[in-house]
């Protein structure tokens, strides 16, 4: 039994687990949800948990009638899409996320990064559920094949895997961030596309689940960012400004060649673009920095755009499908009060 | 660096993008000034037909030309066009035309021309637009009455009638389902009625009705089989079987088969029947498109006030001791009996713990559908016991069990329930010439789908439907009607016109299944011991002079010039419904209205409309955006959406119309994501009170988290 220093608070006195790393001696502390220093942190935790899916709750099956009538092309741009997207969530599940709580804030944030971490395993997961119902294993193994041999798609990972491994906590965040607002989105235009034009209708129910979480991975990572930015100088400031708009093109001009492979033999390159800014401005945003495009360049399509919006609740009709707005509730028992007839 | 290429060809394939898609997201999207862009709507509606319908219609000289064509290649139906003279035909169909029908939104001839428009076998031309759907639809109704038909025509092309989707779908096609809605099929513990049902259930989807089944009778998990204990392995699997069987048959692709299951409350397996619908439940008990129904008897919500455990009897051994399936029992009579009997095995979990856990799985899934048994039993004019209800809960009927031979033929042919439907448009009935021939024809309308109905491949629903010539008459735009008088949904004179619409309503209804009585000289089967029989069904309507409670409500009966039926008008339907009877054991059923209101312009049902800019996905369709009927820049007041006017209004409007309706009230809840499981319980019994018979779909809204929604979405705006 150590005795501890009553006039210091428990967050001074000790480390939460990742510490050891830096300070083999120091105390542990376990994490406490009844402090909470930051209410984001509760707030998003809520909503995570509430939002919490698995793909086999989708009825994917129904769309192999949608899925027979595609074209060879239309096939392929789909699961190379899909296993591109299958890529990036890897990246994210096992060091994205993961990578983060070491640089947490508070103790709560580390516990939020593990949910995100999980989450983006099912997301990568629910790629393959796709897949395993609607194609076969050869085509599936193609589709693998082409992701390891791309050498964009490769290089969209390390441009971002490089700094998760670096040592700066500020821009493991930028990257983050970048990667789950804006790279990630150019492989949603498709399911979204689809879903406006009925064409594979259960697939982009799952694909909006995924979009729920996404936009509030992004946000958390951004919001996260600018916490931390704030404690540093104006000059670190200034600098890590510079690297978020100098990645940003990097990562723009990458995605733009990229997407343009996939796309373009559908004719769609140039919304695509489009989106891919809006995307890239949206980033920005949840980093706290102003547009890197002008309006007129992020003029997404208006039936995109408002399939984009993650809260909004589709009406759906039970012959369709299972819906994408449903969540997990909160129980909380009736007094008998509530039965007084 | 630049991607855009100006000359590239015009795609066709999947990555053809549509103006009139762009267009009508832009509903979803508000314009500089803040404002809702409907114009942008009926743009888009004008593109659609512009753009796709009119280059993708077969044209034809005259009228006769094309109905010779349909005939000819097998896409109408001769005999019911041979029914009438060719100059009639060619007339009413003129006379159609000159009505000069407009779809209202773009969602309403999206659907339309997806949905129900007869195609080319081949799915690339339109053959028919509304009109010529609508006067196919009247004739084939009106069997040959030249005056039905043409009055079928003006109540469709008006707006003030509307069939529903499969009447309206298959009406004279040559390639067709059945033009029945719904079905209600019982299933008894033994094998033969299992495969028996699940042979139904594939065949009545393939005819295109949503059908429901009841799973009350099945032996709970664990019974004994041939007296061996421990064998059954109760509904979980028979519940896999059965969705199965609705994802594998669809209506000539048309739509997926969907089905429903009931369980009672008081079955032993209710938590395991719940379960299936877990977020995180194991694959092999996972149900996922299969809809499922609890039947809740009063004495559930008795035990959950007195906080005790609800006892779960085991149906097997209530067969044995009562001689009666459990769902013929009523448990709520026989509760204190079941629970002292020692030959009836039964387990016991917390009552406030069985509606908590449904409130979670309502969370999660919008699923169990309830249906309170005690109210609906009480309501129910007919002798026998109410045991289920269907994919919408709004059919409740009589029915009894079959009984099958080891090839699972029938021994003995019991009754099942089918259904039939159609809504009328409140705002436009309102608005008839004369209310109850409206409401009649509607009737004759409805009787004549059940008259043609005979499912020969289920001979339990064909002996049903012979037997009652059910039908369900509904209504629509309720809300869209309300907020077009400036009243706002659920308030005083809202719940008052309510409740005055539905007895007026109810008795013209009546008055014209009476007419059919004794145009025909016949009665439903087991007329002589309904409550209309002996004359108390009426007891509540002559009693007293039952009319409108504010002033605002008598004058919009006044103004539209609609009669409210007097104390006496009750009395001498009485004396003529005694002496002749009814036609129809059941008249109305209020559904959901999801499509058909889309088509005529309605807000849904008499639900308050769920958006301002409601967001629907189907299969079929994709996702697109439908504005709420009659709303414009100046209302928007009066279109509160469902979560903003609460559960209590929308009950209280319920039950107003519940007094007057003989089935149910598809009546979904509203609930924001801040709700907790015990706000669901509290409306629950909130509608219990209130004489609510059935729940349907429990709904969440859940905004975006604040940082992550898009800029100037409306469906964000809330």
């Amino acid at each position: 039994m150590t005795l501890i220093d009553p006039n210091r608070t428990l967050g001074e006195s000790s480390v939460t687990p990742p510490g050891y790393r830096h300070d083999p001696a120091a105390r542990l502390r376990p994490i406490n949800w009844n402090r909470v220093g930051d209410d984001k942190d509760l707030e998003v935790w809520n909503r995570l948990t509430a939002n919490f899916w698995l793909p086999e709750k989708v009825p994917l099956s129904n769309d192999l009638p949608a899925w027979q009538k595609l074209s060879e092309e239309e096939r392929t741009l789909t699961m190379r899409v899909f296993t591109g997207l299958t890529m990036l969530d890897t990246v994210q599940a096992t060091v994205g996320e993961i990578c983060q709580i070491q640089d947490a804030r508070t103790e709560h944030e580390e516990a939020v990064y593990t949910n995100i971490a999980f989450m983006q395993s099912v997301h990568a997961r629910s790629y393959s559920s796709v897949f395993s119902t609607l194609t076969s294993t050869p085509e599936i193994d193609d589709a693998y094949r082409w992701a390891v041999s791309n050498d964009l798609l490769q290089e969209r990972c390390k441009k971002v895997l490089v700094h998760y491994f670096g040592d700066d906590p500020l821009k493991r965040k930028v990257s983050s961030t970048l990667l789950s607002s804006l790279l990630l989105y150019a492989g949603f235009y498709l399911p979204l596309h689809f879903s406006v034009h009925a064409t594979l209708t259960n697939t982009a129910d799952m694909i909006r689940l995924i979009l729920r979480d996404k936009a509030v991975h992004g946000y958390y990572s951004g919001y996260k960012y600018q916490r931390g930015l704030e404690t540093h100088t104006r000059r670190e400031q200034a600098d890590m400004r510079e690297f978020t708009y100098a990645l940003l093109e990097e990562l723009y001009e990458l995605e733009l060649h990229y997407s343009g492979e996939l796309y373009e033999p559908l004719g769609l390159m140039d919304d695509v673009a489009v989106f891919v800014r809006y995307n890239a401005n949206k980033a920005l945003m949840n980093l706290g920095y102003p547009a890197r495009f002008a309006p007129e360049e992020t003029e997404v399509n208006p039936e995109i755009l408002a399939a984009l919006a993650p809260g909004a609740d589709e009406n759906h009709d039970f012959f369709s499908g299972s819906g994408s707005s449903y969540i997990i509730g909160k129980g909380e028992d009736t007094s008998d009060a509530d039965w007084d007839f | 660096m630049t991607i855009i290429n100006p000359e590239a060809p015009a795609r066709t394939g999947i990555g053809a993008r549509k103006d009139y898609h762009a267009l009508n997201a832009q509903l979803n999207l508000f314009a500089p000034d803040g404002s809702i862009q409907f114009d942008k709507d009926r743009e888009a509606a004008e593109e659609y037909l512009r753009q796709h319908v009119a280059p993708n219609t077969k044209q034809f000289g005259t009228v006769w030309e094309r109905l010779e064509w349909l005939v000819a290649n097998d896409y109408y139906e001769q005999a019911f066009l041979g029914a009438y003279p060719r100059e009639f035909l060619i007339a009413l169909h003129e006379h159609a035309e000159a009505a000069g029908h407009r779809f209202q939104t773009f969602l309403g001839a999206f659907k339309f021309f997806t949905s129900y428009a007869l195609k080319t076998f081949d799915g690339t031309t339109y053959l028919e637009d509304f009109s010529e759907r609508v006067v196919a639809t009247a004739l084939f109704l009106g069997q040959g009455d030249e005056a039905l038909a043409a009055r079928l025509v003006d109540e469709m092309m008006s707006g003030r009638f509307q069939p529903a989707t499969p009447t309206f779908l298959n009406a004279g096609k040559a390639q067709r389902g059945e033009l029945v809605s719904c079905f209600l099929l019982r299933l008894e513990d033994n094998l033969e009625s299992i495969g028996r049902s699940v042979n139904s259930a594939l065949q009545l989807s393939k005819r295109g009705g949503g059908v429901a089944l009841l799973l009350t009778n099945l032996r709970e998990t664990g019974a004994p089989i041939k007296k061996i204990q421990n064998q059954a392995s109760g509904v979980v699997p028979v519940m896999k079987i059965l969705e199965d069987s609705f994802s594998y048959a669809n209506q000539l692709g048309a739509r997926q088969g969907a089905g429903a299951v009931y369980l009672h409350a008081h079955h032993p397996d209710i938590l395991r029947f719940l379960d299936t619908k877990r977020e995180n439940a194991d694959e092999k008990i996972r149900i996922k498109t299969l809809s499922l129904g609890v039947v809740i008897p009063d004495v559930t919500f008795q035990l959950a006030k007195e906080n005790r455990d609800m006892h779960l009897f085991s149906p097997y051994d209530v067969q044995r001791e009562y001689g009666t399936a459990l769902s013929d029992l009523s448990v709520n009579d026989h509760y204190d009996d079941l629970v002292a009997n020692p030959r009836i095995r039964k387990t016991t979990i917390s009552a406030r713990e069985f509606f908590k856990a449904l409130a979670e799985l309502q969370f999660e899934s919008g699923y169990p559908y309830v249906l309170f048994e005690d109210t609906v039993n009480r309501a129910n004019p007919l002798a026998g016991h109410i045991n289920m209800s269907n994919l919408c809960s709004e059919i409740l009927q009589v029915n009894t069990p079959s009984r099958y031979d080891a090839a699972i033929g029938y021994q003995e042919v019991g009754r099942d329930i089918s259904c039939n439907l159609g809504s009328l448009n409140i705002a436009q009935a309102m608005a008839s010439p004369d209310f109850g021939a409206t409401v009649e024809t509607a009737v004759r309308a409805l009787t004549s789908v059940s008259d043609q109905t005979d499912v020969d491949a289920v001979p339990s629903v064909a002996a049903g439907n012979d037997a009652s010539r059910a039908i369900g008459l509904g209504q629509m735009n309720l809300h869209g009607y309300l907020a077009s008088q400036h009243i706002h949904y659920g308030s005083e004179e809202g719940i008052d016109f309510t409740d005055i619409y539905f007895l007026t309503v109810t008795y013209h209804a009546i008055r014209a299944s009476n007419r059919l009585a004794i145009e025909r000289g016949q009665t439903f089967d087991g007329f002589d011991s309904s409550s209309y029989a002996d004359g108390s069904y009426f007891d509540k309507y002559t009693q007293r002079d039952w009319q409108p409670a504010t002033a605002r409500v008598r004058e919009l009966f006044a103004a539209a010039g609609v009669a409210i039926p007097t104390r006496r008008d009750w009395e001498a339907l009485r004396a003529s419904v005694r002496e002749h009877g009814i036609y129809n054991a059941y008249l109305q059923a209020i559904p959901p209205t999801g499509s058909i209101s889309y088509v005529n312009n309605s807000t849904a049902s008499i639900h308050p409309i769920a958006a301002k800019i409601e967001i629907r996905k189907e299969g079929k369709l994709g996702r697109v955006y439908y504005p709420a009927p009659h709303m414009t820049g100046e209302n928007l007041e009066f279109y509160q959406d469902a979560y903003e006017i609460g559960y209590e209004k929308i009950i209280d409007t319920y039950a107003a119309a519940t007094r007057h309706v003989d089935q149910g009230l598809s009546l979904t809840l509203f609930f924001r994501d801040t709700a907790t499981t015990r706000d669901i319980n509290k409306a629950q019994i909130y509608a219990w009170r209130a004489g609510i018979k059935t729940l349907y779909y429990v709904r969440l809204r859940q905004p975006a988290l604040e940082g992550t929604e898009i800029e100037n979405c409306v469906s964000c705006a809330l």
